[in-house]
């Protein structure tokens, strides 16, 4: 049989795909087990508490790396590797390059995660990992990003699409953000709160310049693929591109209203936060009146029934975001766990989404082996249950803590007191996001090892097929 | 179960294939969008909203920005004298009453009426709103034995106490002029360097005060 | 768009602006802040022989800072005082005055933070709590803050059956252990104690907010850190919380009472009597009630020693609105178990049966002692 090309480019790249989707699998389990005792660790504070190995902070720390690094690092590398690759219709070369980087990256991360549970942890948000990993890290970060890019230089159409822009933007934008926050916190750390500036404006744009535009780009890619109608006003796509591009390293600082630091940072932040609502509406005027012209298609096809709530979760939170960031609302909800419900809305209930549903939908192709369905509706509601009942208990604990938080005359231990049953509902929440995990993970497992005693029964369905 | 994952299969290669993805959006760029119905009036609101958006960014950048200074503004408020006077007359005496509700309200009631044949009044009596330096001095060193308040007299078994609780000249000075201030007395304001004067000038005295000493010292105010 | 180089660039330089103007521009407006006296001359120079602020820490605590960080501290306590228009962070007493970008110069690790599960740190040196309370509070903090959810860190105590020199008792249950703090614990309490803002500098004055208002300060600083051993079953603690917060409070719903008889509950000898070992308040509950109620006057003897006062009455218009049933009960159930007291607990259904029971007294006729004794019924 005659391979048509887009199976040639699916063998060529099978190799490092099923590399990063499984290690990436891996860290997020290990990010829901941390996630899950830093929960339980909340409600009941003696869970645990006579290792010092298992400090909250620790925890708590290693477990935003895990997710960040583990599993938003790996997952990016499988999706862009094979989404560039596919767009630019080239094949991928150097797969054993890939796999030499990846398992750099990934024991660097081992090594990152052990160092700051055994008290080496550094003071900069998602910087945290101990200083010796970063060199390592780097290095074969630019290993893979270079592979890619010779993917992409080789493409056959050289007019460039949206999927394309999103995902080697955010190659590049990762490499550039640490070289700029190491420079300012550990070669040559500023004085004072210049590092605190610094410390915040490099962690949230982690998740801003890397996670997101990643996403962004899946679902620039899969809601046209598997719809077979272009993105509707895709005009716009080029403007809210260079939106977040312009303006997202900007609106990140607002987190510092109120703070020793000169008034004019928190307030560029502020104002380039409220100008976002357009880099939103852009995405999200793309993709929901591409998708909502055949909703039977989205629900009907799993994967993109991830990639949709992905995208709506992130239209919805976003803008909550953007009310937060406004200074009458900030001055409630600024310290609060509003800030967790801001960040698992992001990793959780945007990133992780988009990506299930695109690994879903890859994973077929590259391996020809079809995943049961019941299996991923399973995941489908238990991850929907999980992040909805997680951002709730966010949002009002959130809310509540702020509102209490800001009244002089309650003391601080009953303002606590009222936060401890959303604390209670985020634990069981991050339960069945673990649980859901779980199997995912064992979805990835059933297709990319190949089960010698099921082999013989797929044949036997491909024939009667 | 094949079924479905047939549906999941089909759906996939119904789907648009990569390069014929790129090409279209490729023209869709060229061409930027074709002239629809709402094609003019779409533009024209998204102009207006962006434009009012960058209006109100502006104006908030413009309040909070401190004009780009390191330092928090200073908050310079213009009062008149006058004002600044009362102001700080408000201050003190809003402290003095929260000294009194702590340290004196127990026994001589919040009323400042005391309680009939046992603590003595404040409201209306001499010995808190004729000379100063009398209300200073019991609060100094303490007060025993008999006394007589608006005709009435007080036996001070449980005397005034205050000297075994620390209570600095400022302190005494807001809660002596709430106390000159409040419940219809109208004394003059007593500052911190009378008191201050008046603990130099009392060092001599060891024990509680007596009613008669302090009315022989203090003879003039007593005197009608 | 379509050359990837051109691309990298435009790429680069979107996320380069903003690093010019956060990292640079902010380098270059204050990176080279140095410490100064807390006013200055006329003309801008530091007086000579003025103290200059931020001092630096102690090596201790800076070794204590990086114990804070190692262990994750900085994850649920920020380190920084809002600004007035920001919060409410110096209403709350989290500092005389908001932060300033000078107050950090001089720390190597700044902890700013940006979450508040637990309360602000940026002035916990400047807070009543005295070290040992600091050392309870790292080992276990559920034995000095009731319901708190800060992680314990028993790994840094040494803990043993008998007292040796400088180690600390708690109080677990029933038992007593002594903890020894280690290095590491020291150097974190040292850091703690080492955190205050607690000078003005030129370009901020403390906040006006708070200032003549230093006697209630006092009041409450005292009644906060000590809390009830958690030994008592949930009901009974409810009601001593209750009945400590009723004792020490000034206003309505408030008994005022440690204004004479003392937080410690000794009063003071010669004018007021004490609460604690007292037969008046660990004996006959009736009486108890009694003068609660209605109030007491005249001589009264108590622990061998002879007072003569009046205590105005709480159950009935006196100087305030006078308490409920409830918060009799509670007040008193509160006297008779702290302080090493130990008698069983008033419940709100006694009080009014007393209530009832002397309806009839008119408001302003307190008890006698004597007429309290003759009263008692011996059992």
């Amino acid at each position: 049989m005659k391979k048509n090309p887009e199976q040639e480019i699916d063998q060529s790249a099978r190799f490092a795909f099923s590399f990063f989707v499984a290690s990436a699998g891996l860290w997020l389990l290990a990010a829901a087990l941390l996630a899950y005792i830093a929960a339980a660790k909340l409600t009941d504070p003696l869970f645990l508490s006579s290792l010092e190995f298992f400090t909250y902070g620790k925890i708590k720390v290693s477990q935003a790396n895990a997710f960040v690094y583990g599993w938003g690092g790996n997952s990016i590398f499988a999706v862009s590797l094979w989404i560039i690759a596919r767009l630019s219709q080239s094949l991928v070369r150097g797969s054993i390059f890939l796999i030499f980087a990846g398992a750099i990256w990934n024991l660097s991360i081992t090594f990152g995660l052990l160092g700051i549970l055994d008290g080496h942890m550094l003071g900069h948000e998602l910087l945290e990992m101990p200083k010796q990993v970063w060199p390592a890290l780097l290095v074969s970060y630019l290993i893979i990003a270079f592979i890619i890019f010779v993917v992409f230089r080789s493409r056959k159409q050289k007019v460039t699409i949206a999927p394309q822009w999103f995902i080697i933007a955010a190659l590049i934008w990762f490499p550039c953000l640490f070289l700029f926050g190491w420079s300012g916190l550990e070669l040559n750390p500023g004085r004072g709160t210049l590092q605190s500036i610094l410390s915040i404006w490099f962690g949230q744009n982690v998740i801003w310049l890397w996670l997101t535009p990643v996403a962004l780009g899946c679902a620039y890619y899969i809601i046209p693929s598997v719809l077979n109608r272009p993105i509707d006003k895709y005009y716009l796509a080029v403007f809210g591109f260079w939106c977040i591009a312009g303006l997202a390293p900007w609106s990140v600082v607002h987190h510092l209203e109120g703070g020793p630091v000169p008034m004019w940072v928190p307030a560029i932040g502020t104002v380039m936060s409220i100008a976002m609502v357009f880099p939103i509406a852009v995405a999200s005027t793309n993709f929901h009146s591409t998708a909502f012209q055949d909703v039977s298609k989205v629900w009907n096809y799993l994967p993109l029934r991830f990639v949709i709530f992905g995208t709506l979760s992130y239209t919805i939170s976003s803008y909550i975001g953007v009310i937060f960031s406004l200074p009458a609302v900030a001055k409630l909800t600024q310290f609060s766990i509003i800030n967790e419900f801001h960040f698992n809305q992001r990793v959780y209930g945007f990133f992780s989404m988009i990506i299930f549903g695109i690994v879903y939908h890859i994973l077929p192709q590259i391996t020809g082996r079809e995943i049961g369905t019941a299996a991923k509706n399973f995941h489908f509601w238990t991850s929907a249950l999980g992040v909805f009942a997680l951002l709730l208990a966010y949002l009002v604990g959130g809310l509540t803590h702020g509102v209490l938080g800001q009244q002089p005359s309650l003391a601080w231990a009953t303002v606590i007191e009222s936060v401890k049953p959303y604390f209670l509902i985020t634990e069981y929440a991050f339960l069945i996001l673990g649980f859901s995990q779980l199997v995912f993970v064992l979805n990835l497992w059933k297709v990319l090892v190949p089960n010698p005693f099921a082999s013989s029964d797929r044949q036997a369905n491909l024939k009667t097929a | 179960m094949s079924k479905e994952n047939q549906t999941s299969e089909e759906i996939r290669s119904s789907g648009m294939k990569d390069d014929e993805l790129v090409n279209k959006h490729v023209r869709l760029n060229q061409i930027k969008h074709e002239p629809t119905k709402g094609f003019l009036q779409a533009p024209l609101i998204f102009v207006f909203v962006f434009g009012c958006l960058i209006f109100v960014c502006s104006i908030q950048l413009a309040h909070t920005t401190n004009d780009f200074q390191l330092h928090p503004p200073k908050e310079i408020v213009e009062l008149t004298p006058e004002e600044k006077e009362a102001l700080r007359l408000d201050r003190k005496i809003s402290s003095g009453e929260k000294i009194f509700a702590v340290r004196c309200a127990s026994c001589h009631q919040g009323n400042g009426l005391g309680i009939a044949g046992q603590y003595p009044p404040l409201a209306g009596s001499k010995w808190a709103t004729a000379n100063p330096e009398i209300i200073t001095n019991i609060i100094l060193k303490g007060l025993k034995g008999e006394i007589v308040v608006k005709g009435e007299t007080y036996g001070t078994s449980a005397a005034v106490n205050m000297a075994a609780v620390a209570i600095n000249d400022r302190e005494i000075a807001n809660v002596v002029t709430y106390v000159r201030q409040a419940w219809g007395n109208d004394a003059n304001e007593v500052f911190e360097d009378e008191v201050a004067s008046t603990r130099a000038g009392s060092v001599e005295q060891q024990d509680q005060w007596t009613g008669d000493q302090l009315i022989s010292m203090y003879p003039d105010s007593f005197s009608n | 768009m379509n050359n990837i180089f051109k691309f990298s660039i435009y790429i680069f330089l979107t996320l380069s602006f903003a690093w010019l103007a956060f990292v640079v521009g902010a380098t270059n407006q204050y990176g080279d802040l140095e410490p100064t006296a807390e006013s200055l001359e006329e003309d801008g120079s530091i007086p000579p022989d003025a103290e200059l602020f931020p001092k630096s820490m102690a090596g201790i605590a800076q070794l204590g800072a990086k114990e804070y960080l190692s262990l994750g501290c900085a994850t649920c306590h920020t380190q920084q005082v809002r600004s007035e228009e920001a919060g409410f962070d110096v209403e709350r007493g989290w500092g005389k005055r908001p932060s300033v970008p000078r107050d950090y110069i001089l720390q190597e690790e700044v902890l700013l933070g940006h979450n508040r599960v637990g309360p602000d740190l940026a002035n916990v040196g400047m807070r009543e709590y005295s070290s040992e309370w600091l050392h309870k509070h790292l080992f276990m903090p559920q034995s000095v803050v009731e319901g708190s959810i800060c992680q314990p860190s028993p790994f840094l105590y040494e803990e043993n059956k008998e007292a040796s020199v400088d180690s600390i008792e708690i109080t677990n249950g029933e038992t007593n252990i002594f903890i020894k703090p280690s290095l590491r614990a020291n150097r974190i309490v040292a850091y703690l104690e080492s955190l205050h803002q607690n000078y003005e500098l030129p370009e901020i004055a403390f906040s006006d907010i708070l200032e003549e208002d230093q006697s209630v300060e006092i009041a409450s600083a005292v009644a906060e850190p000590e809390t009830i051993a958690t030994a008592f079953p949930s009901w009974l603690s409810e009601q001593m919380e209750s009945g400590k917060e009723i004792y020490m409070k000034v206003g309505a719903g408030g008994g005022l009472c440690y204004t004479c008889h003392q937080i410690n509950g000794q009063g003071i000898p010669g004018a007021f009597p004490p609460l604690t070992g007292s037969d008046w308040v660990l004996g006959d509950k009736e009486r108890l009630i009694k003068l609660s109620i209605h109030g007491l006057m005249g001589e009264i003897e108590v622990n061998g020693e002879k007072y003569n006062g009046v205590m105005a009455g709480f159950g009935i218009q006196a100087g305030g609105p006078p308490l409920n049933d409830q918060q009799i009960a509670d007040v008193l159930t509160y006297i008779r178990n702290d302080w090493g007291n130990s008698a069983s607990a008033i419940s709100p259904e006694e009080v009014a049966s007393v209530r009832n029971s002397v309806k009839d007294r008119a408001p302003n006729q307190m008890w006698t002692a004597a007429e309290l004794q003759s009263n008692s019924s011996p059992d």
